[in-house]
């Protein structure tokens, strides 16, 4: 029984480690469409990476529209798009942007149109079917990054376009236009001087620039650039240690395992090596007996691991139902389910030599010697 | 016809048993006597194919056993010979039926009702859910006398069936015995010491270990 319980604890932990890990990772690579470095307000970079492009954390601030269009037309700059954040609906954030923002990523509208003036919007996969929104539907936003009940009830945003799926995080946005964002916000729409966005997604035309231009806007301006491959590999860093840890203890829970069925085949045994010698002089074969110890043996393994593999699923789930982060995981990545399903059959493998061991020992055992001795 | 040549065994240069020579015709019966220690039990293992004898031939119908692979041994005991040890060896902590249950299942029979038939015959019937160590030493040896015939083997072995056994509980026991071997056309091989089996059986042959008749 204990060691049935340290092999479902151990496949729990290791799969929730995999999945946590591996869907992470894949998850902050497509969310970043090619992006080389995003411009915003000073802070901390990571919290601007994060922000602007995985939609996971508030923005470091606001930047000036008009420096943005600057730093866009740069001659270091292929292409760009401001993108300004600020309201909510039922905690799907509402990012201001121009429809150049489309170009970033690979899209198209499953039904509908992009916005033509200010207030409509398009909305994304997830958005559409949580939500319930549908094109010519009106909804209000909410003031914030979450939903806290502070609404715009006076301009309602209309949905004039729904996204396909992408399987990145534009699933989970409602995207208008810039106007749009201004209007609700007093005193941004009097002039462009004072007009603000979040940050601007930028892509060089030569990638030697990744050098030059985030240190001149660094230094010579009040915004910072920062680098999403630099940032969320750094984050990685951090978080692979932890990662690293758990998986130790998971492999060594795994161990003691093995161990626990090594030593309750082989207990069992000599507590039943009489009762086995019976059975071959009833003519059951070595094999047979081999056998009976090994189903034993594993059936322990299998069942502990797969119930361990189907709670790790299960938590795993759970943490991405109630976690931020979670909201913006892309689920349905099945090739990580490859990676734990060969890790699951390594386990079974090393079970199936562990018992093997205990059925060694009965298949060698003397008939005639275990019976006179009993 | 069982045949056996020259059988001898010994342990660390000891002889337990030497030069065992023995033929038995099919359905007849042979009774091996001895004083204890004379290596009865051994003899009847080496015959039952539990222990290779150091020299000579156990043959039963021209198959030379101990020619045999190890698992060719086990499945021949299995279909063609019935054991009843001196200590029973049944699973205590099983009941009757559960005993007879795992002999049938080793000789992939699915049809129960040969048991039920068995166990009325040695009369245990209505005790067939009753754990083994729960059993009196009669009943003990009934169960181990059904479990033996269960396969309707060709040749039965038993090893002092009777040793622990009351006058009464002989008498049953040992009748029992030889009506299901004559139920089964199997020859009967009875390994004792006990005197009161010769006075209810007859035998065929007789052989004292040490003396060939």
């Amino acid at each position: 029984m204990l060691s049935m319980l340290l092999m479902i604890l151990g496949m729990t932990i290791i799969t929730v480690s995999i999945l946590v890990n591996q869907i992470t990772k894949s998850t902050f690579n497509k969310n970043n469409p090619n992006v080389d470095v995003v411009v915003g307000a000073k802070g901390s970079p990571l919290q601007l990476i994060l922000s602007s492009l995985h939609h996971i954390d508030i923005p470091t601030g606001n930047i000036n529209y008009e420096n943005a269009k600057k730093i866009i037309k740069h001659p270091a700059i292929k292409f760009g798009v401001p993108i300004s954040l600020g309201d909510n609906f039922q905690n799907f954030r509402i990012l201001g942007t121009d429809t150049n923002f489309f170009k970033l990523y690979d899209t198209k509208l499953k039904i509908g149109k992009l916005w033509e003036k200010p207030m409509q919007s398009v909305i994304g996969y997830n958005v559409a079917n949580v939500t319930q929104l549908k094109i010519d539907k009106f909804f209000v936003g909410s003031h914030g990054l979450i939903d806290t009940g502070d609404v715009h009830s006076e301009q309602p945003y209309k949905v004039v376009g729904v996204l396909k799926k992408t399987g990145t995080i534009l699933d989970n946005l409602i995207i208008t236009s810039l106007d749009s964002v201004w209007s609700l916000h007093s005193g941004q729409n009097d002039n462009d001087k004072n007009l603000e966005v979040t940050s601007i997604l930028l892509q060089y035309k030569n990638k030697a620039s990744a050098f030059s231009f985030p240190r001149l806007i660094n230094k010579k301006t009040n915004m910072q650039a920062a680098s999403p491959n630099f940032e969320i590999s750094k984050l990685f860093k951090l978080t692979g240690e932890a990662h690293k840890i758990t998986n130790y203890l998971s492999v060594l829970i795994v161990f003691l395992s093995f161990a626990g069925i090594f030593f309750t085949l082989f207990n069992n045994i000599n507590e039943r090596k009489y009762d086995l010698a019976i059975l071959r002089t009833l003519g059951f074969s070595k094999r047979k007996v081999f056998s009976i110890i090994l189903i034993e043996g594993m059936t322990i393994a299998f069942l502990g691991s797969l119930i361990g593999l189907l709670f790790g699923l299960v938590i795993y789930k759970t943490i991405e139902y109630f976690s931020l982060l979670g909201k913006s995981m892309i689920t349905g990545q099945f090739e990580f389910f490859y990676e734990i399903f060969m890790v699951w059959m390594i386990i079974l493998v090393i079970s199936f030599l562990t018992c093997l061991i205990p059925c060694i020992k009965v298949y060698k055992q003397n008939i005639r010697s275990t019976l006179i001795n009993n | 016809m069982l045949i056996c040549e020259n059988l001898s065994f010994s342990i660390d240069g000891h002889n337990l048993i030497s030069d065992i020579n023995f033929k038995i015709k099919k359905e007849k019966d042979l009774l091996i006597t001895g004083p204890s220690g004379i290596g009865k039990t051994t003899l009847l293992s080496i015959l039952s194919g539990l222990q290779k004898p150091t020299n000579g031939n156990v043959i039963y119908n021209n198959i030379n056993l101990y020619n045999l692979v190890e698992n060719k041994i086990d499945y021949f005991r299995g279909k063609q010979l019935g054991i009843v040890f001196q200590n029973f060896n049944l699973i205590n902590t099983f009941t009757i039926n559960q005993n007879l249950q795992l002999a049938n299942k080793n000789l992939d029979s699915k049809d129960n009702d040969h048991l039920f038939e068995l166990l009325e015959r040695v009369g245990l019937a209505d005790k067939s859910h009753v754990k083994v160590s729960k059993l009196s030493t009669g009943e003990k040896q009934r169960v181990a006398v059904a479990r033996a015939f269960i396969g309707k083997p060709k040749w039965i072995f038993c090893d002092e069936p009777t040793s622990s056994l009351d006058d009464k509980n002989t008498d049953i026991i040992t009748n029992l015995i030889k009506e299901e071997s004559l139920r089964c056309k199997a020859s009967l091989i009875l390994i004792t010491h006990d005197k009161r089996i010769q006075k209810i059986l007859n035998f065929d042959q007789i052989l004292k270990l040490g003396e060939e008749l």
